[in-house]
């Protein structure tokens, strides 16, 4: 029996799993979140001599003026506290509902460790490149071997085969490769002011954790476990369809679009009253058109010639997009936003943390949900971003594990190892909630 | 290769691109998805640019035709008591029903959870929409650009002084609609486990505010410290090493930083750095004009470079790096090829074209291989195959297609 720290008698629909999760970085403990949420006993396997970098932080003992650098990555109150590891934001919003443990793989012990775990698990996630996975012996062969039913599921970039499978990197430069930020940039400025976002982060971690679920009806298929190989590249390329089919269809390339569209206008975002505050306008057909007009008390212009179709408006829009954003920069952004809703033109704010945070729709569907990590703090988390209706919607159900916060749990209670034994493991390095002090 | 969702059936009431996206992942792997469209109109993305050639016609969408890809078609009027019947023995047989029409159509429709469960108590019902089932926005407009602002990480995307940035194209309705495949897959194993299904309602705003493109993590990371989190913009991503520089064909993205600072040193044979006491900790290399210094070195040695040639040293020295690509460059980037990545798939209309392949792969250890898609349908190219599993004889069929109901 497994358990996910869940209370009350509802069962959740995947309490009973067992993975075990050697995922790093953004993509790989995003999957495993999302199966946790929903029950899964998800153990992160560490170790006290090794940090994965942008994990549980960039170091593990950042020095200060890196501490102070951070921003939104960073620490409760800029301060990294005596054991930074278990304080850090990004590892302690994905890391809900997990359990920690330590062990050191590189000794033969710890290899045993490993074995006896898998062999009473369902599954393994990693998201490292293949040569690391190597280096700790945790492969398809090996996995297989020792547990014939497990499901393992392998995320490097670029897969387990082919010229690029050690090659390492992160969403940003990946998506660099498939095409993403220089469609997504400024139209008048140099690619160096391309941003650097991760949604081919998001999109791995929701396809590696649906993706497990398949092995699992596969395994009930075959009669025996299933790899499945999710190259975050190949996962994140259909996120760019449209792209890809009008070129190996028409063969053009689009580059630079920034906000706009293909065909819509207007189409973009505008500047309002307040700091740093902007609405996004989006006109869909021609009563929406006229309806944003109204709005703006500029019924001349929906009959003006430059805008009178979709066509015109599109091959003017600039022009339009200069007259639309006078008229936003005398006004709030929220009191744009619901003077077009309330006519039903798709418009709403760019919203900062703050305001979501303060939103009352996220507040009426129970989207956030606090909770208390003994090192860092009582904040607010995101809940499920779907609602099923038989099953409780409560996704933030346990802090984030500190580091080995459930060795003793899982040593002791899931593989019977004694108190000496325990013990052992202890003084050899195996076990503790502290890095080696050689750590940096 | 016997696929994971075989024997899986799915009514597909999606139409546009989010719920698509949702259907085409299960049919991939291996769900008989029924796509319903309206008689002759059919799915409104069969209207969307880009069309082959150029070329506008209904089976010529390059959105719809890589939407619905291994989908079979039926045409049916869910206005007439006839469609609806129809639907409802549709759903009697079906494992998953999806739809994605604007909140409160189904209802409309008397095609309720309540109804439909009542049909078949196993039946998963998944319905997407902007901002949910309930509350005080059920009723907005929304295009993924209202989503991606209200709900993406749009405030930390570009440059502080400028207008903030949208991902490109239909990313976030497509994200959506994967999102919205994994609720209905962990659905499905409450259905196997407790012989009961349950309707699913996924909101693109909450999906889109739990997304780890960076939004998720600003979310908590905002209330640490109480600070808004700014746009980096290009000066904030050039950090230590790190930025998209210009280099002999175009542009590189590096992420260096204080940390993995020396392995870009060494790439760019500046080790001798390592030695000096201004670079060779952690904390020195924190220093704000270390960026500033290290540039000097670093962009005199990209400009000599072509992409492919920087490349090939970050993978020799593990650094973090990509070129900034075309989707020419990545589509004509033959390492896809060597894992035969794309497949090109031969529909009646348009010929063989490429299409993005398979989102992961299976490997069983029989050394089978996973199975070509199929393309996306006709309009209406099953409702007559469909109708006869149904049981309808040829009779039936022409009588429902002269009153319009298919």
């Amino acid at each position: 029996m497994t358990t996910n720290g869940s209370s009350g008698t509802q069962k959740l629909p995947l309490e009973g799993l067992r993975i075990l999760d050697f995922t790093v970085v953004w993509a790989g403990p995003y999957s495993t979140m999302q199966l946790a949420d929903w029950g899964a006993e998800v153990i992160r396997i560490e170790s006290l001599q090794h940090f994965a970098s942008t994990t549980r932080g960039v170091m593990a003992r950042p020095p200060v003026e890196m501490v102070r650098a951070q921003s939104w990555l960073g620490y409760p109150d800029d301060d990294a506290g005596e054991r930074p590891w278990n304080r850090y934001s990004v590892f302690n919003h994905h890391g809900r509902n997990k359990r920690a443990i330590t062990v050191d793989m590189t000794r033969p012990e710890g290899q045993e460790v490993f074995d006896k775990l898998l062999r009473i698990s369902d599954g393994v996630i990693e998201n490292n490149v293949p040569v690391s996975m190597e280096r700790l012996d945790v492969t398809w062969e090996r996995v297989s071997a020792v547990n014939p039913n497990a499901v393992m599921i392998r995320m490097p970039a670029f897969g387990l085969t082919g010229s690029y499978q050690n090659y390492r990197t992160w969403g940003n430069h990946m998506e660099a490769l498939s095409g993403h930020p220089l469609i997504r940039t400024y139209p008048d400025l140099t690619p160096e002011y391309a941003p650097q976002g991760v949604p081919a982060d998001a999109a791995s971690g929701i396809g590696a954790a649906f993706a497990f679920l398949l092995g699992l009806r596969q395994r009930r298929k075959i009669g025996k476990g299933v790899l499945i190989e999710a190259a975050t590249a190949e996962n994140f390329v259909p996120l760019l369809g449209d792209f890809v089919m009008d070129y190996t269809m028409n063969g053009r390339v689009w580059t630079q679009m920034g906000n706009d569209h293909w065909y819509l206008a207007p189409h973009n975002v505008y500047r309002c009253q307040g700091q740093d505050a902007w609405v996004t306008i989006a006109v869909e057909n021609e009563d929406q058109w006229v309806e944003l007009c109204r709005v703006m008390r500029m019924e001349s212009l929906a009959g003006d010639t430059r805008f009178v179709d979709m066509e015109s408006r599109h091959a003017n829009r600039i022009e339009l997009d200069s007259i639309i954003g006078e008229w936003t920069t005398n006004h709030q952004a929220h009191w744009v936003m619901n003077r077009l809703q309330q006519v039903k033109v798709p418009s709403g704010v760019v919203m900062n943390e703050k305001e979501a945070l303060e939103d009352k729709h996220l507040h009426e569907r129970g989207f956030w949900h606090p909770l208390t990590h003994p090192e860092a703090g009582t904040y607010q988390y995101v809940n499920t971003p779907w609602k099923a209706s038989k099953t409780p919607n409560i996704a933030p159900r346990r802090h984030a594990p500190r580091l080995g916060e459930d060795n003793e749990y899982i040593y002791k209670e899931v593989l019977g190892f004694s108190e000496d034994e325990y013990r052992q493991f202890e003084e050899t390095g195996h076990i503790g909630m502290d890095y080696d002090p050689s750590v940096p | 290769m016997l696929m994971p969702m075989d024997g899986v059936r799915v009514v597909d009431l999606t139409r546009f691109t989010a719920g698509p996206f949702c259907t085409r992942i299960l049919s991939d792997y291996g769900a008989d998805v029924i796509k319903i469209e309206e008689p002759g109109a059919g799915d409104p993305a069969r209207r969307m640019p880009p069309f082959h050639k150029d070329d506008p016609g209904l089976e010529k969408s390059g959105v719809f035709l890589f939407l619905n890809t291994n989908k079979r078609s039926v045409t049916l009027n869910l206005r007439t008591e006839d469609g609806k019947s129809i639907l409802k023995e549709l759903v009697k047989g079906a494992d998953i029903l999806v739809e994605n029409f604007s909140p409160g159509v189904m209802d409309g429709l008397g095609l309720t959870y309540d109804v439909l469960s009542e049909i078949n108590p196993k039946l998963v019902m998944t319905s997407i929409s902007n901002f949910g089932q309930w509350g005080p926005y059920r009723d907005w407009q929304a295009t993924d650009l209202t989503l991606y602002g209200m709900g993406g990480n749009m405030s930390g995307s570009g440059d502080p002084e400028l207008e903030p940035l949208k991902t490109t194209g239909r990313m976030t309705s497509y994200h959506v609609g994967y999102a919205s495949a994994l609720a209905t897959a962990i659905a499905l194993v409450n259905a196997d486990l407790s012989g009961e299904g349950e309707l699913i309602d996924a909101s693109a705003f909450e999906i889109m505010l739990q997304s780890i493109d960076s939004r998720m993590q600003r979310l908590l990371g905002f209330q640490y410290n109480d600070k808004v989190p700014e746009r980096l913009g290009a000066a904030g991503q050039m950090g230590l090493g790190s930025g998209t520089l210009p280099c002999l064909d175009g542009h590189f993205m590096l992420t260096g930083g204080p940390v993995m600072f020396p392995n870009i040193a060494r790439m760019i044979d500046a080790e001798y750095l390592l030695e000096m006491p201004e670079w060779n900790t952690v904390a020195a290399r924190s220093r704000p004009e270390a960026a500033e210094e290290f540039e000097a070195l670093l962009i005199p040695w990209t400009l000599e470079r072509t992409k492919e040639q920087i490349q090939a040293k970050c993978m020799e020295f593990s650094v973090l790096g990509g070129p900034m690509n075309t989707i020419e460059d990545l589509v004509n980037d033959e390492r896809f090829d060597e894992r035969g990545y794309w497949q090109t798939i031969d529909h009646p209309e348009t010929g063989p074209v490429k299409y993005p392949g398979y989102h992961f792969r299976f490997h069983t250890g029989d050394g089978e291989a996973m199975p070509e898609r199929r393309p996306a349908p006709l309009l209406g190219q099953h409702t007559s195959e469909i109708l006869i599993e149904l049981g309808r004889t040829p009779e039936d069929i022409s009588g429902l297609r002269a009153q319009g109901t298919i």
